[in-house]
């Protein structure tokens, strides 16, 4: 399969996951009368998919920036097995590096 | 906790219609109207407003960049190497902005958007650059390529120089990005362009493929630490969606003078405001 083809489409599919789920959100906080809305003190997965699939507000528009933050790294992620697959070492170790930078972003978020 | 009202949630969807739309047609993630919109118009402290404002940053630029891959205008390989730059200094600016006085960080706004105006006003562009030769660095990693263009129905081939300097000027242009909650198209677009000599639309496609990963690297940075207001992000995310698939269609033809001379004029005016907004935090359009 083609690369571009490949890119083009996971992208399409995460961005249009995540305004969704914030449309999602959006109609909840609307039916429920534009109450004031909290953030819990601490994130993780495991908080927002609990908080999401209780239907609370917050949780499911955390789950949308979730997924839309997820899709670039993915698809640098989708890249990289491209380029190992097609034998080509020079792309295979530069998409791997982006990789482990985007991943230790959030392992040093979450650790500070 | 911050309070948002009903009218607030829907102007800030308005707005980022907008922004989605000028992303698209300029390779940009849409921060530099987001940013000054959230801080002038709607008062909200600049951490949540530069939170909010790279999350769409990400939205803008993979809804733009999911097109253009398709059309085979934007260069992956390219886009790819460069992210090593961007991504680094993304993640170096969103730390360093944690230990930065609000009022600076507006100050250094406004300084970025006076640059962006004058880029858009007499900042030169080369359409179709030729006779580039390219260096070792760009036949190693076989960086240049060919593209479509939709409005002369030719296919041209265009090769990639100065690609280390460049390189070099994406981690100022991520550093950027993370300090200031923008995608860095602003500085990424003209050096592409004018250093390493891609043509124009192929700069602003790449520009827009590179910005969805240099956000997403702040963009946790910022979610982690708690910046992410869920009722400012959420009409965002709708909205540059939204103006981005309307903005995809219109970079097929190039914007007029006209429309570049409006945005800047428009930029030059939020970078007056951000400034004084820098010295007097109390004020609020």
């Amino acid at each position: 399969m083609d690369l571009n083809r490949i890119v083009a489409q996971s992208l399409r599919v995460g961005v249009l996951f995540s305004a969704v789920l914030s449309l999602l959100g959006l109609s909840l906080w609307a039916f429920g009368g534009f109450g004031s809305v909290s953030v819990p003190a601490v994130l993780s997965v495991g908080v927002i998919l609990r908080l999401a699939s209780a239907g609370d507000l917050t949780g499911i528009v955390y789950l949308g920036v979730i997924v839309l933050i997820a899709t670039p790294i993915f698809r640098v992620a989708i890249s990289s097995i491209y380029f190992a697959a097609e034998r080509d070492g020079a792309y295979a170790g530069i998409t791997i590096l982006v990789l482990g930078m985007l991943l230790l972003a959030l392992y040093s978020g979450a650790a500070g | 906790m911050l309070v948002v009202t009903p009218f607030e949630v829907f102007s800030i969807f308005l707005m980022s219609i907008l922004a989605g739309l000028i992303g698209a047609v300029f390779g940009l993630g849409g921060g530099i109207l987001i940013i000054p919109f959230l801080t002038l118009v709607e008062g909200v402290p600049v951490p949540y407003a530069v939170g909010a404002s790279i999350i769409s940053v990400v939205a803008t630029s993979s809804a733009s960049a999911a097109t253009y891959v398709q059309d085979r205008l934007t260069n992956l390989r390219l886009g790819m190497f460069l992210e090593v730059g961007t991504v680094l200094g993304a993640i170096t600016g969103a730390f360093v902005a944690a230990f930065l006085d609000p009022a600076i960080l507006l100050v250094l706004f406004g300084i970025l958007l006076i640059y962006a105006s004058a880029t858009m006003i007499v900042g030169p562009r080369i359409d179709f650059p030729s006779g580039v030769v390219p260096d070792k660095t760009a036949q190693r990693l076989r960086l240049g390529s060919e593209y479509f263009d939709p409005a002369t129905g030719t296919t041209s081939r265009y090769e990639v120089t100065n690609t280390l300097r460049t390189l070099g000027i994406s981690g100022i242009s991520g550093i950027v990005s993370g300090l200031l909650g923008v995608g860095g198209g602003i500085i990424s677009v003209p050096t592409m362009n004018l250093l390493s000599k891609v043509p124009m639309k192929v700069a602003s496609a790449t520009s827009n493929f590179m910005i969805g990963v240099t956000a997403a690297a702040s963009s946790s940075v910022y979610f982690v630490r708690g910046d992410v207001q869920p009722l400012l992000v959420a009409p965002l995310m709708v909205g540059v969606v939204i103006g981005a698939a309307v903005g995809t269609r219109l970079l097929r033809r190039t914007p007029p003078l006209k429309v570049k001379l409006l945005f800047a004029i428009l930029l030059i005016t939020i970078s007056i405001a951000m400034i004084l907004k820098g010295f007097f935090p109390q004020i609020v359009l």
